[in-house]
């Protein structure tokens, strides 16, 4: 590579995340039914936090009484569960291309992983309980690296999901050692 | 002449035994462990107990003796063709079969009375997380010990190549040895001396405390009004003698460094052998340890910053499975603790065959980086002031002088940034205290993580991480244009299958024709 003079910024813009160099088009969202699954794992989360909460001002005094500490925190949760989801699934998206599976995520903390299909070691598909109830499930491909050995991509219908597994499989050729 | 040729036994008969002074060893070990506190209790001890335990200990060294007598009639080992087979135990015997494909590492150390009685420790070590000890044979004649590790590797070789092929090829001949490095006394005494900045630290506070006494006339009238409370209370003398213990302690440490460095390194020599790399060092323990070629992930030049002026370097590699030997001491992840840095590209060049490191040339991360960096060191001196003068009053705010110093390592940080590529190769480096630059062969490459946290976000900026099958530091470029990340991770990506094909066509073609075309793909 010949020594180049400092690309001009590239200004991301908060809402659309902007496309990986080099590739055609846009990169392939999840199934939107995860925005459920989002919200309903944030329900639950909140309400474990309002009942550690209450159970946790029976030995201390909490600086405002109680009912309100709650409202505070229910409002707060529900604000969080309606607002993230969506914006975490905009900030997601998976390619298969030519050589390699792009994946990219994180609404404050982006990732953009490339996983050459030659490293690809194995690929899992997971689901657990409440993606199950929705018919959702997650694809694992593991490669022999140490920084996130294990790049998923979460959300997708079933039928995709084994889909995109036997894909890669296929793509990956046989498992040996490093 | 290799073992197989050998009229006696050879290594394809039946089994073997350890050498019998493994017998007078183990007997050394009973009396250290049995003997040793009977005598020395008898010498202190008076009372009818301590003369109960002493006559205990001693009657329990015989069976000891008897156990490490059986142990030794009951250890056999047999090389065979594809595997080495350790029967070992008295009451509980275990069988262990290690095949030799699978062998990582192979270390012979000779301990200053093994030396003496001419005689060695085998250790072979395995791939998988950390790089257990497998198998250890103490001990060992020397002769034996050196042609078993030979023919090991040998036979390892041909087994790593022949692992998908039914068919048995020849033997590989015997590959010549290149030295790459050989450190005399002198260049040890010099690796000690600034292995660590606790030399300079003493040089500086010895320094200091020369002119200690002479402090009071010079100091300017202000300062002198903020050390006055500090002279009254006294605290000024015991500083002064906690700054004299700490700069003693420095020296003897630093003393120990070089003394440490000339001793456990003697000798040290770095030769490559066909698809190994060897290392012999040691004075009182001596040492002699192998790592694969081909388990070789990337290598790592680590400049420190007492090191840098001199044009002093240390080298590292990293292998798969976190770095063997990792736990033990000088492992064979350092493989060449102290290097000049002319003799660095030669060196790499010893590792990877077909790298020109001398004609590597970097670019450097965003300028943004450098504002970046300059608003983290200014943010954390801000805290630290803050800090101090709630403690310690208005003067905690003068610690804001040292912004000056802040912007310059900022620059400094961001000057010593850099990344580039050579044919088949990528490069990177960071760090101002220990600069580090990553050489990875394409044919590692694993993952390319390219992220962004809010405030490189902010500024198109991000990073770059560099995944191999290596433990130990991943290679990350910080701060470049994130459009430039993604695309510089896009092109390495696109080039990992065929750097991996062409990586394992050449392998083959080095190794020998009995290694067939059914290697995979996945062999890092």
């Amino acid at each position: 590579m010949p020594d180049a003079e400092p690309l001009p910024d590239v200004p991301a813009s908060p809402a659309r995340p902007p496309p990986i160099a080099s590739l055609d088009g846009v990169l392939r969202p999840l199934d939107p039914r995860v925005i459920r699954l989002w919200r309903l794992i944030g329900l639950i989360e909140v309400g474990i936090i309002c009942a550690a909460a209450a159970a946790v001002t029976q030995w201390l005094q909490p600086p405002i009484p109680l009912p309100l500490l709650l409202a505070v925190l229910l409002t707060l949760g529900l604000i969080y569960v309606a607002l993230r989801p969506p914006s975490r699934y905009r900030a997601w998206g998976y390619e298969l291309r030519p050589d390699d599976v792009v994946v990219r995520h994180g609404v404050w903390w982006r990732t953009v992983s490339v996983v050459p299909y030659v490293r690809i070691q194995h690929v899992d598909t997971r689901q657990g309980p409440l993606e199950r109830m929705l018919g959702l499930a997650t694809v694992v491909f593991f490669t022999a690296g140490t920084v996130g050995a294990a790049v998923d991509v979460p959300g997708l219908a079933l039928e995709d999901a084994e889909r995109l597994r036997e894909r890669l499989a296929l793509l990956s050729g046989a498992d040996d050692a490093v | 002449m290799t073992l197989s040729e050998t009229a006696a036994g050879g290594w394809s008969g039946p089994a073997r035994r350890l050498h019998p002074f493994t017998i007078l060893f183990a007997a050394i070990d009973v009396g250290r462990r049995f003997l040793l506190p009977a005598i020395i209790g008898g010498v202190s001890a008076g009372d009818e107990v301590g003369e109960i335990v002493r006559w205990a200990l001693g009657l329990l060294a015989i069976p000891a003796l008897g156990v490490a007598i059986a142990k030794y009639v009951s250890f056999h080992y047999r090389l065979a063709a594809e595997e080495l087979v350790i029967d070992s135990g008295v009451l509980n015997r275990k069988h262990r079969v290690i095949p030799l494909s699978r062998i990582q590492n192979i270390e012979l150390r000779q301990g200053l009375l093994q030396t003496f009685c001419g005689v060695v420790e085998l250790r072979v070590e395995t791939a998988g997380g950390g790089g257990e000890t497998e198998a250890v044979l103490s001990v060992l004649d020397r002769h034996d010990g050196e042609l078993l590790r030979e023919e090991l590797l040998a036979r390892r070789r041909q087994a790593v190549a022949e692992e998908h092929v039914s068919l048995t090829g020849p033997l590989l001949e015997e590959p010549s040895a290149t030295l790459l490095a050989h450190l005399s006394p002198r260049d040890l005494a010099l690796a000690g001396a600034t292995a660590n900045e606790a030399g300079l630290i003493a040089a500086g506070l010895i320094g200091v405390l020369q002119f200690v006494d002479r402090l009071p006339s010079p100091i300017p009238q202000p300062l002198r009004e903020l050390l006055l409370p500090w002279r009254q209370e006294g605290t000024l003398g015991v500083v002064l003698l906690l700054l004299g213990g700490v700069a003693l302690l420095l020296i003897v440490g630093w003393i120990v460094s070089v003394v440490g460095s000339m001793v456990g390194y003697h000798d040290f020599t770095l030769e490559r052998t066909g698809e190994e790399l060897r290392k012999r060092y040691g004075l009182l323990s001596r040492r002699e340890t192998s790592v694969p070629l081909q388990r070789v992930q990337s290598v790592r030049v680590e400049e420190s910053l007492l090191r840098r002026p001199l044009g002093l370097a240390s080298l590292k590699v990293e292998t798969a499975g976190g770095a063997p030997g990792q736990g033990q001491r000088g492992g064979a992840e350092a493989f060449l603790p102290f290097a000049r840095k002319g003799h660095i590209d030669r060196l790499v060049a010893g590792v990877f065959a077909d790298l020109d490191y001398s004609a590597v040339r970097l670019r450097g991360v965003h300028p943004r980086a450098r504002r970046r960096l300059i608003v983290r060191y200014s943010l954390r001196l801000l805290v630290i002031g803050a800090v101090l003068a709630a403690v310690a009053g208005r003067t905690g705010w003068l610690v804001l002088g040292a912004l000056p110093i802040a912007f310059g390592l900022a620059h400094w940080q961001y000057r010593n940034r850099g990344y580039g590529t050579a044919p088949g190769y990528v490069v990177a480096r960071r760090g101002v205290f220990n600069r580090t630059t990553w050489v990875i062969p394409e044919r590692k490459l694993q993952t390319l993580h390219a992220t962004q946290d809010p405030f490189q976000r902010r500024l198109g900026l991000g990073t770059l991480a560099i995944d191999t099958a290596a433990g130990g530091r991943v290679a990350r470029i910080v701060d470049l244009a994130h459009a430039e990340a993604l695309a510089f991770a896009s092109a390495l990506a696109a080039r990992v299958p065929e750097a991996v094909r062409e990586g394992d066509r050449r392998y083959r073609a080095r190794v020998g024709p009995a290694a067939g075309a059914a290697l995979g793909s996945k062999r890092g």
